[in-house]
């Protein structure tokens, strides 16, 4: 389930995590305090199949999205799934130039690839190059989702030390939550209180000898202490499923936000009986899996023969959890069995599930080169979070797009908003410092649509000027054709922008 | 540039009588005391009005028992106070017209008819120029006139109130010591009138006077009957310094030019000019790409001040324009758009904000003060389409909208359970009927569809339903709590 459109109050939330690796540095003082395990328990520890893993990370600068971009690296920890395929978060390794794989007593580091990497739900999949090391290593069985109040022990190469730590709490909450790594993925979470730290994420959550989470987040200590958290089997579980055929598939989603039935009111308006049961829908995302079917004001009544109650939960396998969790389970073409309410009566439908892309306008991109495209000294550039982040956007329009996006079908008129960033200053283009930040709207009279329309109509020149319209702005740019050829090699040159644009992966 | 307002609020019982040596005649006898004070609304609780305030200043007395003080002396005032400053004789005064956008307002006493027939009118110094000897007039609090000398030297058309309004505004250099009350000063040339003090910054001891020039404009208009303001053109335009832009527009090397970019509906330009046109002169005068246009007396000076500070309402303007590569001359009568009809206000005073409050859920019209809740940064920090619709209010005025009613916030009352953390969110319709300004939020509310009122929004939640007959017994609930559940005009 995406976060985007969902009640505002997620988002106050999601804003404390951090990430548990990535970026925090881990220092070598040595810990006084060592764990103590039960003999019992370390009896069924198996150390060998929980990895240290280093990544070397290359985090590309949307600024100057022509350069490779900043150096940088961390570690986490990673555990044997299966024959050489360890399973890791994908915070571990986004971003990743070269990834080595360390086992316990043992120096060497192992070169590794990713074989699949799911930023959607925070994990990933790797492989050994050569996988010799591992010969004979058991790996481990993924177990069900643990009960409230059971033990579990968290093992990792957290800050603290080289060596394997293991500590170990309780199972305290689950709870369906957002998914700090991409800022708007909402999963089934687990929240433990044994001791999470930065460098165990990615690592294996044990109970009875088996993985039944994997740790990734946590808060800062000085907003709530004894608070990590976990990705429970279910979710592992399908990424491992989804990836089965080769290829990983992303979740799906309703495309669509739910208000609750609260008030006595809205029920007697929408002729429902005072049982309880049922859930409004409020926006449906027209190009969305629901999109067409369900409309503003319907009732969820029931999903997959399941009932529905006011606050959006349903009963399922004995706990109460949230409705999407049926969504969550399924894979793209999948079909799901909705019985709702619409004109003060029930009635049946079904709905297929897709993706919904425009959803990831709001989500933080990794494993992606930036796109651009830099005319005359104007760099162009395809908006999203990544962007936002890294132009610090306080033009109105820019941030209403980004805001908007699919909350005011703004993906239906421009599959991507395309922003004025910056200007690289050269004499061809000296009174347009008042343009950035702006959004194209034309170019040469042709609407813009994608970053590829931008580069096309640009190249063409058919006129003595070219002219780009911005909106909210009546007074267009242009830029004599005859000096542009000239200015674009002083530019490069002066700027050292290697390349004037990248359009993507297929060219 | 700091406004006087903050550092001049001095408590009135400082001030006594006594009695004065004649230094200045005219300052004593043309000068007075303005007292007023000030409550505004609350725009979050728009039933109530906030504290009250006192502000002091200094008006100009002129011929017919009328004193004339800037807007801001007199903006949302509950009462209002003129003082002699030799005798501290009071009486109080009423407003007979305000002009927030020119900042200038003309008092009257309320019943004393003869308080004023004492003292000796200003008459108006019509010519200001630069390195003109001026004197400001104040007065100690025991009511001896002090006169300071400041010297003119430049004029700007620039904003002096409303952060909307550019009107000419004099320069003077030359300390000017803060006497109490002296939220606004008049300011003499040969003990004629010659403007308002209404700023001054300490730092660069430069003093802004809004000149005579205006203040005659906003006395004409209303001598001439009816008070209809200053015109406004409602375009916006962009300068041509850029040489393949002027090339590109046909501009020619001696041509200045500014570019139209926009034409507000409704204001003087609306027909007459189109966005992409360029203007080269008005009534003579060019245009010079930076927009400026050359003074007799002041030298360049913002083109506005053809359109605003020179001719009246009613009156036709000349001007010689590029539409589409073609020079032309076009003309059109200089009209007001009154603030009325604008999507949002964009400044309210001396009345309530609108609202209608239905079972707890407070509907308001949105205006620019409510946006400016949101703190100094309110135009990164109010709702982003709230922002935008302030932006570009064309997005609902093609749908019929007069203004943009909004559900500001819902008070916790038994109709309103669940609806407690909704606010700001923009109302399309009432019980199937389509919202386009308070009022119909008032009517609709009239008629509630089996019993329920059906509200919707434009976005997140799109659609809640309040019980019709509790929401009106709560209504009647409130009333008796916080005094009215609406104001509609």
């Amino acid at each position: 389930m995406t976060l985007m459109n969902s009640k505002p109050m997620n988002l106050d939330i999601k804003q404390l995590f951090f990430h548990l690796s990535l970026s925090l540095f881990i220092s070598y003082s040595l810990s006084a305090e060592e764990k103590k395990e039960s003999i019992i328990e370390k009896k069924n520890s198996n150390y060998e199949a929980v990895v240290r893993i280093e990544n070397s990370s290359l985090n590309p600068d949307y600024k100057t999205p022509w350069n490779s971009g900043r150096d940088s690296g961390g570690n986490g920890t990673g555990w044997l799934v299966a024959e050489n395929k360890f399973l890791t978060n994908a915070h571990v390794v986004s971003n990743s130039r070269i990834i080595y794989i360390k086992k316990v007593g043992d120096a060497k580091p192992y070169r590794a690839r990713i074989v699949h990497i799911a930023h959607d739900c925070d994990l990933a999949m790797l492989e050994l190059e050569d996988p010799s090391a591992f010969e004979g290593v058991k790996p481990f069985d993924v177990g069900k989702l643990p009960q409230l109040d059971t033990k579990v022990k968290v093992i990792g190469y957290p800050i603290g030390g080289e060596r394997i730590s293991i500590t170990s709490g309780v199972v305290s909450r689950i709870d369906f939550l957002s998914y700090s790594h991409t800022n708007v993925d909402l999963h089934l979470t687990v929240q433990i209180d044994a001791a999470i730290n930065p460098g165990n994420s990615g690592g294996p959550v044990i109970q009875g000898g088996k993985v039944v989470g994997v740790a990734f987040q946590g808060y800062s200590g000085n907003i709530a202490q004894n608070t990590g958290y976990m990705i429970p089997p279910p979710v592992i579980k399908r990424f491992l499923k989804d990836v089965e055929d080769g290829n990983y598939d992303h979740y799906v989603d309703l495309s669509m936000s739910d208000f609750p039935l609260l008030n006595p009111s809205q029920r007697i308006a929408l002729g429902l009986p005072n049982d309880g049961i049922g859930i409004m829908v409020s926006n449906v995302e027209e190009d969305g899996s629901a999109g067409g079917i369900l409309k503003t004001g319907d009732v969820l009544l029931e999903i997959d023969g399941l009932t529905v109650k006011s606050n959006g939960l349903i009963n399922y396998g004995g706990e109460d959890v949230n409705m999407n969790e049926i969504v969550e389970r399924k894979f793209a073409g999948d079909v799901i069995d909705l019985k709702i309410w619409r004109n003060k009566q029930p009635m049946n439908t079904q709905v297929t599930l897709k993706r919904f892309m425009p959803y990831l306008i709001a989500a933080r991109k990794y494993d992606e080169k930036p796109r651009y495209v830099m005319f005359a000294g104007l760099v162009f550039q395809p908006l999203d979070r990544n962007l936002m982040a890294a132009h610090n956007m306080k033009s109105l329009q820019v941030r209403y797009h980004f805001d908007s996006y699919v909350s005011s079908n703004i993906y239906k008129e421009r599959p991507e908003v395309i922003v004025l960033t910056s200007i690289l200053p050269d004499s061809i283009n000296s009174y347009f410092n008042q343009f950035t930040q702006s959004i194209v709207d034309k170019v040469n009279g042709v609407k813009v649509k994608n970053l590829k329309d931008v580069h096309l109509a640009l190249s063409k020149n058919d006129g003595d000027y070219i002219i780009i319209n911005l909106l909210g702005s009546g007074r267009p740019i242009v830029i004599e054709e005859g000096k542009i050829e000239e200015a674009q090699k002083r530019i490069q040159t002066k700027y050292n922008v290697i390349k004037d644009h990248y359009l993507g992966p297929i060219e | 540039m700091k406004q006087f307002s903050y550092t001049l609020i001095i408590s009135i019982s400082h001030l006594f009588i006594c009695y004065v040596d004649s230094f200045a005649a005219s300052a004593e006898k043309s000068v007075i005391r303005v007292n007023t004070t000030m409550q505004a609304f609350n725009l979050i609780q728009p039933w109530e009005k906030g504290a009250a305030s006192t502000r002091l200043g200094l008006g100009a007395v002129l011929p017919n028992n009328k004193v004339l003080v800037t807007a801001q002396m007199v903006t949302d005032a509950t009462y209002i106070e003129l003082e002699k400053p030799d005798s501290s004789e009071k009486t109080t005064a009423k407003v007979l017209t305000v002009d927030y956008e020119a900042n200038l307002a003309l008092l009257e006493p309320s019943n004393d008819k003869d308080f004023l027939s004492d003292r000796e009118p200003f008459l108006l110094n019509e010519k200001l120029s630069p390195s003109d000897e001026l004197e400001a007039w104040q007065f100690e609090s025991n009511g001896t006139p002090v006169s300071t000398k400041i010297t003119v030297s430049k004029a700007e058309v620039r904003k002096s109130f409303l952060d909307t309004s550019n009107f000419l505004q004099v320069q003077a250099n030359g300390p000017v010591q803060y006497r109490s009350g002296s939220f606004t000063l008049p300011v003499a040339k040969n003990k004629k009138l010659a403007g308002l003090l209404v700023s001054y910054s300490s730092k660069d001891q430069i003093s802004s006077i809004l000149p005579t020039s205006i203040i005659k404009h906003f006395l004409n208009d209303i001598e001439n009957g009816e008070y209809t303001g200053f015109p406004n053109l409602g375009i916006m335009y962009s300068q041509t310094l850029d040489e393949q832009f002027r090339q590109y527009l046909k501009l020619g090397k001696d041509d200045g030019g500014v570019f139209v970019s926009k034409v507000i509906e409704g204001a003087s330009a609306s027909g007459n000019l189109k966005s992409g046109d360029v203007i080269l002169e008005i009534n003579g005068h060019k245009i010079d790409s930076r927009g400026n246009y050359v003074d007799d007396v002041w030298g360049k000076l913002k083109f506005g001040n053809l359109v605003r500070g020179i001719p009246f309402t009613g009156d036709t303007i000349e001007m010689e324009i590029i539409r589409k590569g073609e020079r032309m001359e076009v003309s059109f009568e200089l009209i007001r758009r009154p603030t009325e009809d604008y999507l949002i206000d964009p400044y309210m005073f001396d009345r309530g904000p609108k609202f209608s409050i239905i079972g707890g859920l407070v509907f308001q019209e949105l205006s620019v003060p409510f946006l400016k809740l949101f703190g100094n940064d309110w135009r990164t920090r109010a709702p982003i389409k709230l922002l935008m619709a302030h932006a570009n209010p064309e997005m609902y005025e093609k749908k019929g909208n007069k203004k943009l009613v909004i559900m500001t916030r819902a008070i916790p009352t038994p109709a309103t359970l669940g609806y407690e953390r909704l606010s700001t969110l923009i109302v399309t319709k009432i019980n199937g009927v389509p919202v386009k300004d308070i009022k119909d939020v008032h009517e609709a509310s009239k008629s509630p569809i089996d019993g329920q009122h059906r509200i919707e929004f434009e976005s997140y939640p799109k659609l809640i339903f309040l019980d019709a007959s509790l929401s009106s017994r709560l209504n009647k609930a409130l009333e008796q709590r916080i005094g009215v559940t609406q104001r509609l005009d």
